[in-house]
């Protein structure tokens, strides 16, 4: 089919846009599939996330595509290079930037040392101090590992996949155990190394970390891609409705929102769900709200996120990586 | 090479700041080397008790060069001699009297003396007995023969009187230089082995070994990193023994080339040792486990710390299978025997077990996953 010119010089085109290309890939141990057939292209310069329950098959993903792994069966090309051809391995390894999930580097080595063993294992790659100011560890510089918080330890870690000053750089559940607000600031990083136009493969098990940092997500359970699309798409597709949240509302609002809205439910904590089909919905159940004088904790105004689209797609909800 | 030299440079970083692993490879040796020194060199001046039997007696009295012998050995200030009568049974004295040594002047000693003609004196000692004080009775003694010939032969030094020993000490070397190659052979062994298993599953468990195996880095350049690194702890640790022997007990060194070789052996042995440890077993405690369930039973049958000859027959088997075994007697035999044939069978030994095992760790050590 590619055998015409004109096809050719397109391909190439496309493949200055594509960082991966990956399809059928298939992982089996014994008669489990790890990774049961996936397809999918990740463009240069986005943040592709791959999110997912423990054990869905994201790090066995991602540990095939920087060739950690052998595949079972299929086809992956990250950045032009086939990674079951062994110099395609060596190029690729010199082209990608990995923090392996649960990283942690040498205890007694101080940041600015970790940084520069890495990087000696690569020719050339960034500057070290410039590499530090990008993570914002420069009052840190000297300080030994097994020193720095948790949240700061990630920030170097991330650090040590960039100092190749790679094209594609594989984040492996790089806030999983951090405090919310350690991971907030890792969003910021991600989303600097965005600008920077890196291209980002990202896996998570957290739902708002895909919604806020990705371009594409890719929904993964049980070694097979359920949805992949951008998030608004993928929200407006399988989120469901905005919701009107009556907390502590009790059986009273329940009641009460029953007359004027269709699909209402009262949860065991007394918090009122009403679901907002139409435009009108919402200020007719405020009116009413507001008429009757109903006593309630507070009103939330709740969007579907991509929380409701896993739970929509899958009838399960992800708590700290497990499935429920 | 520069990821070689930036594994060994950045493991030697750690080395100096790791408190635990600077007590292993420094202070324990060392404190080995002065706590077992200390027990076995006895004070300054020492004197050993020696019992005499001079069976060449005539009308009761000791004839003219048995006295004259006796004179002899008292006058070292060395020996503190106890007569023992000539009618006494010697094997049943020291039985009873629980004396450790006996010189025996048999019958006859005096007449062969006058005529120069050979004449073989017997030290018995205890058989189980094998400490410094008797050897260093031994060496007395044998250098007393040595100068009573010169006399009584004048510029003609003949063998007249020989000293034939009745057991197991032969040598006149003092505990520490058996001591001293001893340790440095245990400490090959200890570093080298929980080196090389900690190096391999800590750092698996840290996910440091993964993101290695990320970065053009070869699983062949990690293994020379981390074996020259333990080399240099050997050296390290090696010098630090020396010279604390040399400078606390005055040990005596013969250096030469079997030496070096034993050490860079030994230093690629263990590590190989501890490689293949750290592939079966994966968890870093019990990987720790199994190594010390090596190297302890290893650190006492192989000879580290007494003679394997004090060991019952079926020990001293499994002492010979043990790759400490030649590293610890090639140690002995090179650096302070001086004996260079028994050195370069033990060196062949242990640099064929170091050549086997870092090749057999290399291979089987797991650089990437399944």
């Amino acid at each position: 089919m590619g055998g015409c010119p004109i096809v050719g010089k397109a391909e190439k085109n496309l493949h200055k846009e594509v960082a991966i290309e990956v399809e059928s890939l298939v992982k089996k141990y014994g008669d489990l599939a790890a990774v049961d057939g996936i397809s999918f292209t990740v463009r240069r310069g986005e943040v592709f996330a791959f999110v997912g329950p423990n054990g869905a098959g994201k790090t066995t993903t991602v540990e095939m595509l920087v060739c950690l792994r052998n595949l079972t069966s299929g086809k992956a090309i990250v950045l032009d290079f086939d990674i079951r051809d062994r110099k395609g391995q060596q190029q690729i390894r010199r082209r990608v930037g990995v923090l392996p999930q649960d990283f942690n580097t040498f205890d007694l080595l101080t940041v600015k040392e970790n940084l520069s063993y890495y990087k000696k294992m690569y020719d050339g790659g960034m500057d070290i101090d410039e590499l530090i100011e990008l993570v914002d560890l420069k009052d840190k510089a000297n300080a030994l590992y097994k020193n720095l918080s948790g949240g700061l330890k990630k920030r170097l870690a991330i650090a040590t996949a960039l100092v190749n000053d790679p094209e594609v750089v594989f984040l492996d559940e790089p806030t999983t155990g951090l405090d919310p607000r350690a991971r907030r600031d890792m969003w910021n990083l991600i989303g600097g190394l965005k600008e920077k136009r890196k291209t980002i493969f990202l896996t998570t098990h957290y739902m708002d970390e895909a919604e806020v940092l990705a371009d594409t997500v890719a929904i993964i359970s049980f070694g097979k891609i359920i949805a992949m699309e951008s998030p608004s798409e993928l929200i407006s597709k399988y989120g469901g409705k905005t919701a009107l949240i009556v907390e502590e509302g009790g059986k009273a609002v329940y009641d009460l929102l029953g007359q004027t809205l269709p699909d209402v439910r009262l949860e065991n904590d007394g918090d009122v769900f009403a679901t907002i089909k139409k435009k009108s919905d919402l200020p007719n159940a405020i009116v009413a709200l507001d008429k009757n004088k109903a006593e309630f904790a507070e009103l939330v105004v709740r969007r579907p996120t991509l929380e409701d689209v896993f739970l929509n797609l899958t009838g399960k909800k992800i708590v700290e990586g497990e499935l429920h | 090479m520069r990821r070689i030299l930036a594994i060994v440079v950045g493991a030697l970083r750690m080395w100096f700041r790791s408190k635990h692993t600077l007590f292993w490879t420094l202070a324990f040796p060392v404190l080995l080397m002065l706590l077992f020194g200390a027990i076995f060199s006895v004070n300054q001046n020492p004197t050993f008790d020696l019992y005499v039997q001079n069976q060449d007696v005539v009308d009761g009295e000791p004839t003219y060069w048995s006295q004259a012998f006796c004179d002899m050995m008292n006058g070292t200030e060395i020996l503190n001699l106890h007569m023992v009568d000539s009618t006494e049974n010697a094997t049943q004295f020291i039985e009873e009297k629980g004396a450790q040594r006996m010189l025996i002047l048999p019958e006859g000693f005096n007449n062969s003396v006058s005529v120069h003609s050979n004449v073989n004196i017997t030290l018995k000692m205890v058989p189980t007995e094998v400490d410094t004080a008797s050897a260093t009775v031994m060496g007395v003694i044998d250098q007393l023969v040595e100068g009573f010939n010169t006399v009584v032969t004048q510029q003609y030094p003949l063998e007249v009187v020989t000293i034939e020993s009745e057991n197991i000490v032969s040598e006149t070397f003092k505990y520490i230089d058996f001591f001293a190659p001893g340790i440095i052979g245990m400490t090959l062994m200890t570093s080298g082995i929980f080196g090389a298993v900690a190096w391999n599953t800590r750092n698996k468990e840290l996910g440091i070994l993964k993101k290695l195996a990320t970065t053009p880095l070869s699983k062949l350049e990690w293994i020379i990193g981390v074996v020259l690194y333990e080399l240099l702890m050997g050296a390290v640790s090696t010098i630090v023994i020396i010279t604390v022997g040399v400078l606390a007990f005055d040990l005596k060194v013969i250096p030469n080339i079997f030496t070096v070789i034993l050490i860079i052996s030994g230093a690629i042995a263990f590590p190989g040792i501890g490689m293949v440890i750290a592939r079966f077993v994966k968890e870093a405690d019990s990987a720790d486990a199994a190594a010390n369930a090596i190297t302890f039973p290893m650190m006492f049958l192989s000879g580290s710390f007494f003679p394997l000859e004090m060991m019952p027959d079926f020990l001293r088997q499994i002492a010979n299978v043990l790759p400490l075994t030649y590293l610890n007697n090639g140690l002995r035999d090179s650096m302070v025997y001086g004996n260079v044939s028994s050195a370069l069978f033990n060196t062949a030994v242990i640099l064929g077990v170091g050549v086997f095992f870092i090749i057999v760790g290399a291979i089987i050590t797991n650089w990437r996953e399944e």
